[in-house]
């Protein structure tokens, strides 16, 4: 079976400056993978040089096997794609740009378009114009699934959903890999990529930093916990916390008018079990487990590739 | 309601879709022409007195000559100096221009072409299926222009001869899409909307200027032959029926400006 995406040294410069730099990608079909970086990091260049958008300054790429310059229109017929930046300006209402993006895109079945539609909870009789971000990108997501395309490229498709609808999305997205369909999803999001991507390539500064696995990268390995606890003192919870194994930045101070409370912040690194154990020496009030942004755990990746070295 | 589904890949679908969405627009271009026609060509029959012919006379000849008014007497010389020559000039010219600009730079700008190329669409036939929206929009404009003329031939006592004013009709929408090309070249080769219709008004205005000035020293007779308003008019069509010449440069120089967008636009980056 043909490798859905191939890329090899794949470079893309502007002037001076090196959006992509030496990009060697291979996304197996019948898999989700994601992209990972903050903005600016290279998504988008990738991306919009498997559609042949822009071209690149040297490497090699394949998307289904061909080249996409070669490739042309009819392996676009094959993609599904949301771009990055979405602007839609048009007059008409969401059914009339479909309607047209079905004429030129790969066939769309009878109804495929209402059930999508449907799914995300989009009004295709308003005008394109009026509807909000979310909606627009609602629009950009049925454009891209309607025609069950071999292949979807999704530069930051859940940019302005709610948090219903990216679930809708996520279960979308499995459906479409259960179908044999292949999946490239850019996130600078970390859980929504976690949650659904097999493979992930961590992009920054147009380089790949890290891949392989979801599970493998043990990306978030480092999270935030902070808590609120009564019936204990804040210098025994101190020293309950700072004994456990990759506990750092632990802060606990006195809360409450009568001094009755503690409250507890602290980082860890691997798992929360111990911390959560030690805190249980008190009475719990409150407790959050925060994910570090991308922007910290890629850096964390940095210094682990460093520590390793 | 439209089906949202195909067994083939449609024809011509960006043709289409074009016209499709520019219809509301076009309907104003063309409620623009017949105005300024209904406007200016009655008034034919009025102007006929001694007294304009004094005025004219008065004026300084420099100032006739670069209004095109030297034959303003004859209904072909009226329609030309007033309409073709002049509103009709100015009116095609704009709608021309900002047409083209918005199929190329326009399009471009608001993301509409990252879309479009996302999709099974090439960009030579994007570029070719835009060309020709464009060249069927001033072939309405064309098409309203001449009926109107016609119906107001015999009220207005212009005395014109239906082929001559096909002759002119054709030489004014190609002198438009001389501009529109321009303006869609500048477009498609830059992917900016403002460069569009700086280079399609630029064309325009200086194929004017370079007939103006050509009309008043014959030192710079010159200049009339890099002038798309000259190749347009110089025969005057209205009176002496159609300038095969002058259509052809105009044609040549349209398509091939239409090729020079098309290979610059399939070769470049599209812009983020």
């Amino acid at each position: 079976m043909t490798t859905a995406i191939q890329t090899r040294a794949l470079t893309k410069r502007y002037g001076a400056h090196t959006a992509l730099h030496d990009l060697d990608l291979s996304v197996e079909p019948g898999t989700v993978f994601g992209l990972i970086g903050a903005n600016g990091a290279g998504k988008t260049t990738t991306l919009r040089l498997l559609l042949d958008i822009i071209r690149p300054t040297s490497g090699e790429v394949r998307v289904l096997g061909i080249p996409p310059r070669q490739g042309g229109a009819a392996l676009r017929r094959r993609i599904g794609y949301v771009p990055g930046e979405l602007r839609l300006a048009t007059r008409g209402t969401g059914r009339a740009l479909l309607s047209h993006l079905a004429q030129i895109s790969g066939p769309v079945r009878p109804g495929a378009v209402e059930r999508l539609a449907d799914r995300v909870g989009l009004d295709l009789d308003r005008r394109v114009r009026t509807l909000s971000k979310g909606n627009k990108q609602k629009l950009a997501l049925v454009q891209a699934f309607m025609h069950q395309p071999s292949l979807l490229i999704l530069d930051e498709p859940t940019s302005g959903l709610d948090p219903l609808v990216q679930r809708e999305f996520l279960t979308m997205l499995r459906e479409a890999r259960d179908a044999g369909q292949t999946v490239l999803l850019s996130s600078h999001v970390l859980s929504e990529i976690q949650q659904v991507a097999d493979r992930v390539a961590v992009l920054a500064a147009g380089r790949v930093v890290a891949s392989g696995a979801v599970a493998d990268l043990r990306l978030a390995t480092t999270r935030r916990i902070a808590a609120t606890l009564s019936r204990i003192t804040a210098d025994r919870l101190h020293a309950l916390l700072s004994a456990v194994d990759g506990v750092a930045d632990v802060s606990v101070t006195a809360a409450g008018a009568a001094g009755d409370t503690v409250r507890a912040s602290l980082t860890v690194r691997g798992e929360i079990d111990p911390v959560v154990r030690a805190l249980m020496a008190g009475t719990l009030h409150d407790l959050t487990v925060e994910e570090p942004d991308l922007e910290e755990s890629v850096l964390d990746l940095y210094a682990r590739a460093g520590d390793a070295s | 309601m439209t089906a949202l589904t195909q067994e083939r890949p449609a024809v011509l679908p960006v043709l289409r879709r074009l016209l499709a969405e520019g219809r509301w627009g076009l309907l104003a271009w063309t409620a623009g022409v017949a105005a300024a026609i209904a406007l200016y060509i009655p008034l034919f029959p009025s102007m006929q007195t001694p007294e304009l012919a004094g005025v004219l006379d008065s004026l300084p000849p420099e100032l006739v000559r670069t209004l095109g008014y030297e034959d303003v007497t004859s209904g072909a010389g009226y329609v030309q100096a007033t309409f073709f020559g002049l509103i009709g000039f100015v009116l095609l010219t704009i709608a021309g221009v900002s047409w083209g600009a918005a199929y190329t730079g326009g399009a471009e700008e608001s993301g509409r072409l990252e879309l479009t190329f996302a999709h099974a669409v090439s960009r030579v036939p994007y570029a070719i299926e835009a060309w020709v929206a464009l060249l069927v929009k001033l072939a309405v404009l064309g098409a309203v222009a001449w009926l109107l003329v016609r119906l107001l031939d015999g009220p207005a006592q212009l005395d014109l001869d239906p082929l001559n004013l096909l002759a002119g009709v054709t030489a004014w929408a190609s002198l438009g899409l001389v501009c529109a090309s321009a303006a869609f070249a500048a477009g498609a080769a830059t992917g900016r909307r403002l460069w569009a219709i700086g280079v399609g008004a630029g064309v325009a205005v200086a194929g004017y200027v370079f007939e103006a000035l050509a009309n008043n020293s014959d030192d710079l007779e010159w200049l009339r032959s890099a002038s798309p308003y000259a190749w347009a008019y110089r025969s005057t069509p209205l009176a002496d029926g159609f300038d095969w010449g002058g259509l052809a440069l105009l044609w040549v120089v349209s398509l091939g400006m239409l090729g020079v967008g098309a290979a610059v636009l399939s070769r470049r980056d599209i812009l983020g």
